[in-house]
């Protein structure tokens, strides 16, 4: 029978795969890319510092989201350790965006990503509204006797 | 907050302790102590209610406005 913890296991396991996908670009991203495009092969160096300083804030993102995962686990949902962790995964999406707009000069097709990366973001920052809200209600509503 | 809670002071004049206060208004010590150190952010009627009539006064005699 599907349950909500169930659904949060999978999750969680989605996003460790997803941090399995990370490690394996970041390992093999001189062969990703020569497999990839080997017409821009005299352009590897400039791919591999926006793959591997993306992955900085990509790997901080999936920290945090299993970690809000691991606390929503915990029946722990409306707290500020949440609302911290839903900010950092929107600024992670932001500078992600960021890293492949100053990438766009030598590969257009960035554009794409960075604007999917800070729409992301910006999804991401009004559910963290929402959550911080939320907390605050709950903190009321906890201190109405 | 502007609004004090002289639950406390009320007490003491009726001679009431918490545990006994709490039993008969029928909330627990924690929420009662929430109450006594003005840390509640809101009061329900029903409560209110109950605290005047398990201590015999007004609202006004627990609740006071001071700017």
């Amino acid at each position: 029978m599907w349950s909500g913890r169930k659904s949060i296991s999978l999750s969680k396991f989605c996003v460790l795969v997803f941090a399995v996908m990370l490690i394996g670009t970041v390992l093999s991203a001189p062969w990703l890319i020569r497999w990839f495009r080997p017409d821009l092969a005299e352009k590897k160096a400039l791919f591999l510092s926006t793959i591997y300083s993306g992955s900085i804030p990509a790997a901080i993102l999936l920290y945090c989201l299993y970690r809000l995962l691991h606390q929503i686990e915990l029946e722990q949902v409306f707290i500020t350790e949440n609302v911290a962790y839903l900010r950092r995964i929107s600024w992670c999406c932001f500078a992600g965006s960021v890293i492949c707009l100053a990438s766009i000069p030598y590969y257009f097709p960035w554009c794409f990503v960075a604007v999917a990366a800070a729409f992301m973001g910006l999804i991401v920052r009004v559910i963290k509204n929402v959550i911080a809200q939320a907390v605050e209600l709950k903190n009321e509503s906890e201190l109405t006797i | 907050m502007p609004i004090i809670v002289n639950l406390d002071v009320v007490m003491a004049k009726r001679k009431m302790s918490s545990g006994e206060l709490a039993e008969k208004i029928d909330i627990n010590q924690a929420n009662l102590s929430i109450l006594k150190t003005g840390k509640a952010k809101a009061i329900r009627f029903s409560t209110l209610e109950a605290i005047c009539k398990a201590l015999e006064c007004q609202p006004g005699d627990i609740l006071e406005f001071r700017e």
